[in-house]
């Protein structure tokens, strides 16, 4: 796994914002340099994430990931602001100038996408209803929520050294561990006993995964 | 007319726009107009299915088929997808101009937890003759394929029954792990899934 640059915020221990969050964040609306290279991945992966978060808050009727949503969303608005600045920064010439538009429609787009998944999030505030499984359930990937057992031998490893993803083709999205949230969890990341896991995939992988994380499989294959 | 049309309108449009974007990304990284051109197609056709939608769940909450509440629900998770599939629609934009693509873009796409990759299918590969439901690839492997070219034809979003043959070349999302398990498999370098 190749280092993360300093600023991003994946893969880390957080408490679920609450009202705290929009303060610090803008507050850090200042500019810092970063590389429009760093500023991207964040972004794109950022867009990929927050869609699957997003549904999952309505799926499974939880305030929590919402919460994490609108967050990621406001991080993005930096981010984008960022990017910006980067660029602008950055051009000498027509040619330049060229180029660094379409990193900026790209970065936009991503903006975009988290808007959407803002959207989606709003719909907590009415019920959740059972129309939206109906409509999840249709889907090949899907999305589950399961508790690791202590007895699962996927306890105290980290996510990297099980390769859930190659092994089941599940993807780890977000893992509660008491009163905290990891979103986007590494492969340095542990899985402890009681953790529950969101995961992304398909049932025959579901299947395996949630075996394993129940203590009934020895080992993934 | 099928019970629950509306709804699986919204499941299309939901599951389109996914694909979207996962198209939309891998155009950037191949440079491939191919790709991006099938990502314009794919956002006309997911602006017909949201303009269907919104005239069937009307239809639907005045036979009184569907609770207005539930109509809502579909209403605006429709158009979530409708907003997601115009993002994917920008992405694939940059690609289609006729402006040397900036090498950040790749860079960053390349950098990211979730890799893209393409690979074709050697006539030694054990993945030829078979589908991707027998295969189970996205389960064990982790790859999930996103498109194929099969000779000069394209088939995006395929399903479980869609059979690999040799020669197809097939684009894939996944972990980095996996990707490098997809490309064995498909060289026909491992006979192991």
């Amino acid at each position: 796994m190749k280092e993360k640059k300093h600023h991003s915020i994946f893969g880390i221990l957080q408490r679920a914002p609450k009202d705290k969050w929009k303060k610090e964040e803008f507050s850090e609306l200042e500019y810092e340099p970063v590389s429009v290279k760093d500023l991207l991945t964040e972004m794109k992966d950022i867009s990929e994430l927050i869609i699957d978060l997003a549904y999952s808050a309505v799926l499974f009727n939880n305030e929590e990931i919402a919460e994490e949503v609108k967050f990621l969303e406001v991080r993005m608005d930096k981010l984008n602001y960022d990017i910006r600045m980067m660029a602008m920064l950055a051009a000498r010439t027509k040619e330049d100038a060229e180029q660094l538009a379409g990193i900026l429609q790209v970065a936009e787009a991503a903006e975009s996408i988290s808007n959407a998944a803002g959207d989606i999030v709003k719909m907590l505030e009415g019920k959740t209803r059972p129309i939206l499984s109906r409509i999840f359930q249709k889907a090949d990937e899907k999305l589950f929520r399961v508790q690791v057992s202590s007895t699962s031998k996927a306890c105290n490893q980290r996510i990297g050294d099980l390769k859930v993803e190659s092994e089941t083709g599940m993807r780890i999205i977000a893992v509660r561990r008491g009163d905290y949230w990891i979103y986007n969890p590494r492969s340095d990341t542990t899985i402890t006993a009681d953790d529950w896991l969101i995961v992304r995939g398909t049932e025959e992988g579901y299947e395996d995964l949630s075996k394993f994380l129940k203590g009934k499989l020895k080992v993934l294959e | 007319m099928k019970k629950d049309k509306a709804e699986s309108l919204v499941f299309e449009i939901k599951d389109k726009s996914e694909l979207m974007i996962d198209l939309a990304y891998s155009s950037l990284i191949y440079d491939n107009r191919i790709i991006a051109e099938e990502v314009y197609d794919l956002e006309n056709l997911i602006d017909e299915l949201y303009q269907d939608l919104q005239r069937e769940t009307l239809e639907e909450v005045k036979n009184r088929k569907l609770l207005v509440d539930d109509a809502l629900t579909l209403m605006k998770l429709a158009q979530a997808g409708e907003q997601i599939a115009d993002a994917a629609q920008e992405i694939a934009d940059v690609v289609l101009r006729d402006v040397e693509l900036h090498p950040v873009l790749k860079d960053s796409i390349r950098e990211s937890d979730i890799v893209f990759t393409r690979v074709q299918v050697d006539e030694k590969s054990i993945l030829c003759g078979k589908t991707l439901g027998e295969l189970k690839l996205a389960s064990e492997t982790g790859m999930m394929v996103i498109a194929m070219r099969h000779g000069n034809r394209w088939l995006y979003g395929p399903t479980g029954k869609t059979r690999i043959d040799p020669g197809d070349v097939l684009f894939a999302r996944g972990p980095e792990d996996g990707e490098k398990h997809l490309i064995e498999l498909a060289r026909g370098e491992t006979r192991e899934i």
